[in-house]
Formats: C-alpha cells, structure tokens, sequence
C-alpha cells in the first residue's frame, strides 16, 4: 500500500464479506424450500427469502466495487484519495440503506418488481451514494491529474451503472413496458457497464501481478470493451422475446445476444497471454489465482451456459425455468464474485498485519471449496432444469408434480451449496484472522517466473 | 491498431449499437398499443396490477416467464382456469393443495374481494397480450396432459385408489371444502378416475376428449340445434354428461358407437348427487 488513504478499502471488504455470509444463509433457507413442506410458510416465506438472497448479492457487490475503486484509484492517479471521510460516511450510509432495506423485507415492504424491490427511499439513499462515491474519485483524479486508461474504463463502468439505475425510479402503467425498461437497468448492468468495471479491474490485476506491459494490456481492454457493448447493448432483447414486443427482436436479438461471448473470450484470452507473455511473477500468487478464475468462470457461466438458451427456439422452452437460475449463478459469480474476491486477495497483504504475500492454506482451501461448489450448484441446478424443461414442458406435466418428480437435484443443490459454503466461510475466517494495519508499506517486488518464492 | 484506433473502436461501435437499439425501442413504443391491447387496461387492471406487486407475487411465481421458479408460471392462467376457480383459489390455497403432499403451498395472501377481481382483470389482460406465442404448449400448473404420469411410482403400485391417497397434486378434502376443491380431488378419486380418460389440457384428447373449455363446448352444443338432451345452461349440460353419458354424443368414432357412448353410465349410482355436483362446480371452471 503507497497511500494511507487506500486503506479506507478495508472497511468496504469488510462490510461486502459479512453480506456475503449473509446472502448464502437466505440461499440455503430458499433452497431447504424447494424440498419443502416449509415450517416457516408464514413467517419467512419463500418470497422474502429469495429476495433478501438476490438483494443482498448486489448490495456486497457493490460493496466490494466501490471498496476495490478506492483501492485502486490512488494507485492509478498516484495520489491521496480526495476524501477520507466521505469515503467512510458514504460507507455508513450504504449500510443503513442496505440493512434497513432488507429489514423492510420482512414485513414485505419492496416495490414487487424482480431485483429493483428498494422501496422509493432506498433508491434516493442509493442514488444520493452514488454521487457522493463518484464525487470522490472524480476529484481525487482532478486533483492528481494523472488519469490512466485502466481507470477510466472503470469509473466509466461505475458512472454509467449510476446513470442505468434511473430507469428503475420510473413507474408505467403498462406491465410490458414496466418490464421493458426494467432490463434496461439488470441487463444492461451484468452485460455492459458492469463488465467494463470487471473489465478495468481485470487489467489492474493482470499488470501488478505479471508486469504485463501497460501500453498493450490498455489498447486490448478497450476491444473488449467495444465487444462487450456491441454485442450486449442489442442482447438486451433475449430478456424481450416473450414480453409482448415487435417480432423482430426475436432474430436481431438472437443473433447480436450470441455475439456476446465473444468478448469473454477475449477476457479469458488477455488474461492468459498476459500471465504467458510475461517473464515475470508477483508473490501474491492466490491473488493471481482469483484473478484468472474470474476470467475463466465467467466464459464458463456466462459466455457458454448463457449462449447455451439465447437462441430464441431454445429459449421458448427453457425461459423460466431452473436452467435460468443455473446460469444466473455460475454468471454472477465468476465475473462480479470472483473479481471482487480477486481485488479483496490482492489488497490484503498490505491492508492488515501479520499475513504472508502468498497466500495461506486455508486461502487455497476457500478457493477450490467455492470453485468445486459452485460448479456443482451450476450441475445441480442444470440437471434439475433440463428434467424440468423434458418433464413440464415437453411431455406436458403439471409444474407441481414436475417439482416433485426432480426433488434429487434439490438435495444435490443443497449438498454442493453446503461444500461452497464451507469455502466462503474459509475466505472470510482468513479475512479477519489479522487485523488491519493502516500505515503504508513498500510493495513487493516482481521476481522472474520459477524462481522460488522467499 | 494502436491504443487510440481500439479506443475509436470501442466508443464508435458502442455508439452505433446504442443507436440500433434505441430506434427498435421508438419502433417498440409505436407498437406497444395494439400489441398490449392497451386500450384495456382498465382502473381494475391497474389494480390488479398494484395488488402484484404489493404482495410480491413475483418472487415465486413467473409471469411471461420472468419471476422466481418457486412456483408455477402465471402467463396464461385465465385461460386454464375460469374465474370463479381462481377466486376460490386465492381466497384459501390450502383448500386446493396438501402442502405435504406437493411440498409447497402457496401461503394465504390478504386480499379483499376487490383485489381479487383486480388481480384476475390483470392477469386476463397479461395472457391476451401479444407475446409471440409463448409458452408453446399450455404450462399446467397440476395434473398432466398424459394419464398416470403426475402419479408418484407407489401410487402406480396401487390398484385401490381412494379419496385419501389421491394423486400427488390433490388435497384431501373434508366435506366443509369448497365445492370447486372437493370436485378436483373427486375427478382424480371417483372410481373409475376421470382422469383416466380426460385430461384438462387443451386439446390433449385421451379415451375421451380433453375437458379444458368444456363449459364453452357445453354452450356451442346446446345453440348447435343437434342437442336432444334435457339440460338447459352449460351446468346442466356438464351434469347431465356425467350421470347419462350418452345424452349427447362427442362426435368421432373413437368416443362412441351405435349411439352409445364409450364413457361409463355407473356415476349416476357410484356418486352422490352432492358428489356430481361438486364434480360439476369444478368442471365448470375449466376454461
Ligand atoms: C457476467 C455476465 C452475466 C451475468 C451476471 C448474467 C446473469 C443473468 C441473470 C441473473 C439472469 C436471470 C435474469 C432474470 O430472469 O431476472 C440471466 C438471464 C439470461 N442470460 Fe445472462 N448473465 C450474463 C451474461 C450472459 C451472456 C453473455 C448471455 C448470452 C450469451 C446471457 C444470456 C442470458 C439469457 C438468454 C437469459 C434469459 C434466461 C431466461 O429466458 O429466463 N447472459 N442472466
Ligand atoms: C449457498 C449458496 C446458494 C444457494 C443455496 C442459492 C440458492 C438460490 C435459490 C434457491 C434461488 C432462487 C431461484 C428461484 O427463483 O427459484 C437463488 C436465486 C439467485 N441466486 Fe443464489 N444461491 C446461493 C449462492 C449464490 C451466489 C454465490 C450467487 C452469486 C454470486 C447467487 C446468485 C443468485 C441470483 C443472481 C439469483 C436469481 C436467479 C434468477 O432469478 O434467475 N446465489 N439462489
Ligand atoms: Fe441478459
């Protein structure tokens, strides 16, 4: 850590790893439900539950988004962040928002509308959040003058997903066109601007950790870039095909929606020549794990399992079913999880005292636990959507005696949920086992690939 | 290509992109009208569509496809079941499913009858928009366009089904059930099963003719002029099919021959009248 004020970063990974925890327990107790009969029918329903689960997710991810831009700004612009007090009161702010709102939720008090439930108040405080966060960066970078690509893809990133959170403050009356724009802030986040900020992330890490060369690292991220939003801007119609819209988005849409894995590609391929091209090798060899799953599961969960049912005469069959929840889950944590967990591993070493460089056992331990977990929820939810897709709606049986007849995959999902639990719970004992240091320290060097570490 | 060229790139193609797509949004909105049928959505549409979304509806269940995955998708429920189904449905659903049996249960909502109307307005006007003809094939939500598959493999086993141990999807009822509730579990527990050889999935015709819409079918054949039967309204029409079979002949070789029709004349005997009628209440809700 070169600056003292990056370590304002520590609060914000500590905030997104108790969400964390927090998100998979409403995972469980929603998944215990799918089994059922629930003994909590009235008193945490399904409905709550599954809502907590999804909201909490965006919450620590945005977390962890704004704890890693603090991280890396000063190190980008090469100077003190503008404010650390901001930072903080903006911290605390979001956590009441987040903590009250998911409290409201037990009573039910949410808009009802897919992943936007913040009722009115939450979405100003979020709002208001945003602007105090893009305040912050804006004037450190004013202030530094120094403002490299790398950065600017993500503060891009981060400032367009503000300005795509507006259209969910807006009310119609018509159901369909409610729906229509409602994407145009989920989709348009997980496959666009979000992916700019995974994007810039990527490139930070891969030039710490291999000492790839910025010039080429930069020029590639912007094709990237180009990819992702030529492909996902359109894509946004494989979320219209069936909500009453024009005929054409079916067959634009299959096709530009199928171009999009075509930048992940691109993602996983910077990733790894990046790591090949370079002779060189940083110590925080776990960071560079995390680094380059993220790459990796992302064309595993979002690239191939979202090609998978984009075509629309795919689609028509398997829309709605568990075959969207197996992709939503191996997506969301291979691009937004991962790199988060990616920043937070890097950032570490220096952000508290007492831990090695390289990462310990019990951070290998929580890598391959979530890796080998979440690959058997993404099976588990996968088996369990192609019986559901041949049982419900090829051979016509009634949705509730499908749901019987597929309870396995349940108990596999619970089982494989159990073993990527355990993992997380490593990530986040290694978390707090030191406690943080707040002065600056000298950064460790980059030795020649193959040399022994120290 | 060096950094400013892919920057070009990038920013060119993003913006040509967002270009496209928002002219499909302008030509979507010029749509939007006739394919919604916007013109009706009334002050009970719009409640209904309030009532959606205040009680979270869309975290179990999926509309046009698009919800939680908890429970059965709701696109195009007033066209399986009628309004007075849904009514009751909603009022009570532990009226219709036995949660230990199916596992879920759908937990009692407050709702006033003006919600409710509401509800069922919204959802009518959701499965009359225009939404290229998804799903393919109806979504049921219980029961099975094919005989004994909603079975469970031990109820397969069984050769002496009774009201107790009915299929997987029914409820056991007691005689304080509504009538709608009990008719259900009777349609799946009479002896001979009338699930045996009708479905209530449109158009999935097994040793006799698929009971979905039966109370429109019921109309159209008492207007035909052909009808040589004593009933006078569908319910009539419904009862008397059950009870005397053969009143009014299904045409088709397949259902009857020389004025006979296939289907058992034992109801009128192996069923209380109550029983029929319940039979008949449910039936009538079939849409
Ligand atoms: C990091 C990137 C991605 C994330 C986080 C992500 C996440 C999700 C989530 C959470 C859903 C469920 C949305 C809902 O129903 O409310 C979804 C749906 C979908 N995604 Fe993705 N996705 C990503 C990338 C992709 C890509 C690249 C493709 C296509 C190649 C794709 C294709 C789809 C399709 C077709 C659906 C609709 C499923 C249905 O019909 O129910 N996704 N995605
Ligand atoms: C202990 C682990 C977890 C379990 C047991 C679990 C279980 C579930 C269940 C049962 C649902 C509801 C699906 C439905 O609507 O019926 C759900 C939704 C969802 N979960 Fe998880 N989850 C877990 C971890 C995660 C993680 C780590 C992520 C992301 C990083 C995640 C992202 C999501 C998303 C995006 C949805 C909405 C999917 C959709 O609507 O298509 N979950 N989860
Ligand atoms: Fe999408």
């Amino acid at each position: 850590m070169r600056y003292k004020s990056q370590s304002v970063a520590y609060w914000y990974f500590a905030v997104a790893m108790a969400l964390f925890g927090l998100q998979l327990v409403f995972g469980l107790l929603s998944a215990a439900k799918y089994l059922g009969p629930d003994p909590l029918l009235y008193i945490l329903p399904f409905d709550v539950t599954k809502m907590i689960h999804t909201n909490l997710l965006i919450v620590w991810v945005l977390t962890g988004f704004m704890g890693a831009t603090y991280w890396m700004v000063p190190d980008e612009s090469r100077t003190e962040l503008y404010s650390v007090k901001l930072a903080i009161w903006q911290l605390v702010l979001w956590t009441a928002m987040g903590l009250a709102t998911i409290f409201g939720y037990f009573f039910r008090y949410g808009t009802g509308n897919k992943l936007l439930e913040q009722p009115l108040p939450s979405k100003i405080i979020i709002v208001v959040v945003m602007l105090m966060f893009l305040y912050n960066i804006f004037m450190t970078i004013k202030r530094s003058g120094r403002f490299t690509t790398t950065e600017g893809v993500l503060i891009g990133g981060l400032g367009l997903a503000a300005v795509l959170y507006l259209p969910a403050l807006l009310h119609y009356e018509n159901y369909v066109i409610s729906i229509f724009y409602r994407w145009w802030t989920i989709h348009l986040w997980v496959e666009g601007v979000w992916e700019m900020i995974q994007g810039g992330f990527l490139a930070y890490l891969l030039i710490r950790l291999s000492g790839a060369d910025r010039e080429v690292m930069e020029k590639w991220l912007y094709v990237i870039v180009g990819l992702v939003f030529i492909a996902g801007i359109i894509g946004t119609a494989h979320h219209y095909y069936w909500v009453g819209v024009p005929h054409y988005w079916l067959p634009i849409g299959g096709v530009f929606s199928a171009l999009e894995p075509v930048a992940l590609v691109g993602m996983a391929v910077y990733a790894y020549s990046a790591i090949r091209r370079s002779g060189l090798q940083h110590p925080n060899v776990l960071a560079l794990h995390w680094t380059v799953g993220s790459a990796v599961f992302t064309l595993f969960g979002a690239g191939l399992l979202g090609l998978a049912h984009t075509f629309p005469s795919v689609n028509k069959w398997t829309h709605g079913t568990m075959i969207t929840a197996m992709h939503g889950h191996a997506a969301f944590y291979g691009a937004y999880a991962m790199i988060v967990l990616a920043m937070i591993t890097y950032a570490l070493p220096s952000l508290t005292s007492g831990r090695r460089e390289q990462g310990s056992p019990v951070g290998y331990w929580a890598f391959w636990m979530q890796l080998g977990g979440m690959f058997g929820m993404t099976l588990s939810f996968g088996t369990a959507g192609i019986a559901q897709v041949y049982l419900e709606r090829i051979l016509g049986l009634g949705y509730l005696d499908t749901q019987l007849k597929i309870q396995i995959h349940f108990v596999m999902l619970i089982a494989t949920a159990t073993v990527f639990t355990i993992g997380v719970g490593l990530f986040i004992f290694d978390f707090f086992r030191y406690p943080p240091r707040f002065a600056v320290s000298a950064e460790p060097e980059l030795k020649p690939r193959g040399v022994a570490d120290a | 290509m060096n950094k400013r060229q892919t920057r070009l790139f990038a920013i060119g193609g993003s913006v040509l992109a967002a270009l496209l797509f928002l002219g499909m949004t302008l030509d979507s909105h010029r749509q939007f009208p006739k394919l919604t049928n916007a013109q009706n959505i009334s002050p009970e549409v719009t409640l209904g569509n309030k009532v959606w979304h205040a009680n979270n509806c869309i975290n179990c269940h999926t509309l046009f496809g698009e919800g939680a995955y908890y429970a059965p998708d709701l696109t195009k429920i007033t066209q399986l079941r009628g309004e007075a189904y849904l009514r009751a449905y909603l009022h009570d659903p532990a009226k219709f499913y036995d949660e230990q049996k199916v596992r879920r249960l759908m937990p009692k909502q407050d709702l006033s009858d003006a919600d409710i109307t509401g509800l069922i307005a919204f959802l009518d006007w959701v499965s009359k928009v225009d939404n290229q003809g998804w799903p393919p094939r109806p979504l049921l939500v219980s029961g099975s366009s094919l005989p004994g598959m909603a079975m469970t493999a031990a109820q397969q086993g069984s050769t002496t089904g009774t009201a107790a141990t009915g299929p997987a999807d029914t409820r056991p009822t007691t005689s304080g059930d509504n009538p709608i509730a009990q008719g259900e579990s009777l349609f799946h527990s009479a002896s001979p099963p009338c699930a045996a050889c009708h479905s209530i999935a449109p158009g999935v015709n097994m040793a006799g003719p698929s009971l979905a819409g039966i109370s429109a079918l019921a109309e159209k054949a008492l207007a035909s002029g052909t009808y040589k039967g004593e009933a006078k309204n569908a319910k009539e029409f419904i009862h008397e099919s059950i009870v005397h079979p053969s009143a009014y002949l299904e045409p088709g070789d397949m259902y009857s021959a020389a004025g006979t029709s296939f289907m058992p004349d034992t109801y009128a005997t192996s069923l209380t009248p109550e029983q029929v009628d319940q039979l008949v209440d449910y039936l009538s809700t079939l849409k």
